[in-house]
């Protein structure tokens, strides 16, 4: 776990995940600089069935990345458990929301003008309960630097494809 | 363009614009309706042809489109195409019976082991979601661009590198886990399989090693693997070929496999 204080400055784009722990929720963060299209980058969020095969940190998605409706998600964090989540918001190109009642996982694309995009996570997770369960819960960092680091090295190779 | 100048380019395309549409619909008939239906469809708005893209860019783009909407190209299989539709051969005396008279009887039923990779990247190649399966054979296949396979799929060239480069590396996937001609580990033997049966005086491994694919399989990496095996695809005419009856004959019967497989596995 890092320190208490990345929520207050803005996140570093360097693949290095924060998380800020208060009373009642905990958020984690991360950030870095993808040298591809965003329609790749959305491509790769969004299809669903692909997870696995490019993202080291997913087990398995089924289901369909779309407005309302419902994933099932297995991660490498906590194999044993399908985690039964809603998605909330998707905006394309630009930013997708997907979560349950304890919290939401946050995915924004960001162009920089320069065939760079930045690509930030963030996950809060709270609510009143939260101090009952906060102990069991496992750190996300090292998960979310992963996540982040093979999305970077699939879209780049992605990019770069083709003529 | 005049009619008489369209017609002419038409034919020289209409070759290459059957065999795609073979490969994605794996029926001979649908293939043939397509290509019709891409003719009356390009005749009938040829004017509206500005020389944006080459025609053949263009034809093609009108054919996808058809394509898109014909069930039979939408139908996917699964990647373990070739065990399944094996098991239901070896228990169908008609097809061995039928395969064997082409074999005898047709100038296009020499059994070939180059023919049947590409009948089985035919068959597997199916097994991929429609948009990465058309962005594959428009680049492996048939030579696009990516910018003119934008425009055939109408879609972005972002778009295109992502169903190539997931459609592409799927199938490196299923032809390193299961082909037996470039992993000993593969479960895949079957054209080695029906050389036996077609050609029972041949020795394969004769027959292999003139395949580079064959030769290159312990030094080259998987992705050369591949290229070398969208080689030997390129190199053959589903309909032209000296295979072409038997194949054709053989692309039928897993079709029909397959459509009973599905219709049996549907939710």
């Amino acid at each position: 776990m890092n320190n208490m204080t990345a929520a207050a400055n803005p996140i570093p784009q360097n693949g290095k995940a924060t998380t800020v722990k208060k009373t009642f929720s905990r958020e984690t963060s991360v950030s870095i600089a993808i040298k591809a299209d965003p329609a790749i980058v959305w491509a790769l969020l969004t299809h669903a069935a692909d997870y696995p095969r490019w993202n080291s940190t997913v087990i398995s998605i089924d289901g369909k990345i779309a407005k309302g409706e419902t994933i099932k998600l297995k991660s490498t964090l906590a194999p044993k458990r399908t985690f039964k989540l809603r998605i909330k918001e998707l905006e394309l190109e630009k930013r997708l929301v997907w979560g349950d009642a304890q919290g939401n996982r946050t995915y924004t694309l960001t162009p920089q003008g320069n065939g760079t995009l930045t690509f930030t996570m963030n996950e809060k997770i709270g609510g009143f309960m939260f101090p009952l369960y906060a102990r069991y819960l496992p750190p996300f960092d090292e998960s979310f630097e992963q996540f982040a680091a093979d999305l970077k090295k699939e879209a780049e190779a992605i990019q770069k494809s083709g003529k | 363009m005049t009619p008489a100048q369209f017609t002419k380019e038409f034919e020289a395309v209409s070759g290459p614009l059957k065999s795609y549409l073979l490969r994605i619909t794996a029926s001979v008939a649908d293939a043939e309706d397509i290509v019709q239906d891409t003719y009356l469809k390009a005749s009938e708005k040829i004017d509206s042809f500005r020389g944006e893209s080459s025609l053949k860019t263009w034809l093609f783009a009108i054919a996808s489109n058809l394509a898109k909407d014909n069930a039979r190209a939408r139908k996917r299989w699964t990647e373990h195409v070739t065990d399944v539709c094996k098991e239901a051969a070896l228990s169908d005396q008609q097809f061995f019976r039928e395969a064997m008279r082409i074999r005898t009887t047709s100038p296009q039923g020499q059994f070939e082991m180059k023919e049947h990779i590409t009948f089985c990247f035919t068959c597997i190649a199916k097994s991929l979601p429609l948009a990465q399966h058309l962005c594959l054979l428009l680049k492996e296949v048939y030579d696009f661009k990516v910018h003119e396979i934008a425009r055939i799929t109408d879609s972005t060239e972002a778009m295109v590198k992502y169903y190539l480069h997931t459609g592409r590396t799927k199938m490196i996937h299923i032809f390193e886990g299961r082909c037996a001609l470039i992993n000993k580990q593969g479960v895949c033997h079957q054209c080695t399989e029906l050389n036996g049966i077609f050609n029972p005086k041949q020795k394969t491994q004769e027959e292999l090693v003139k395949i580079e694919m064959v030769r290159e399989a312990e030094k080259a990496d998987k992705e050369r693997l591949f290229d070398l095996r969208m080689q030997v695809v390129q190199g053959i005419d589903p309909f032209e070929s000296g295979a072409a009856e038997l194949q054709l004959h053989h692309l039928a019967h897993n079709r029909k496999v397959m459509e009973k497989y599905l219709e049996k596995n549907s939710d």
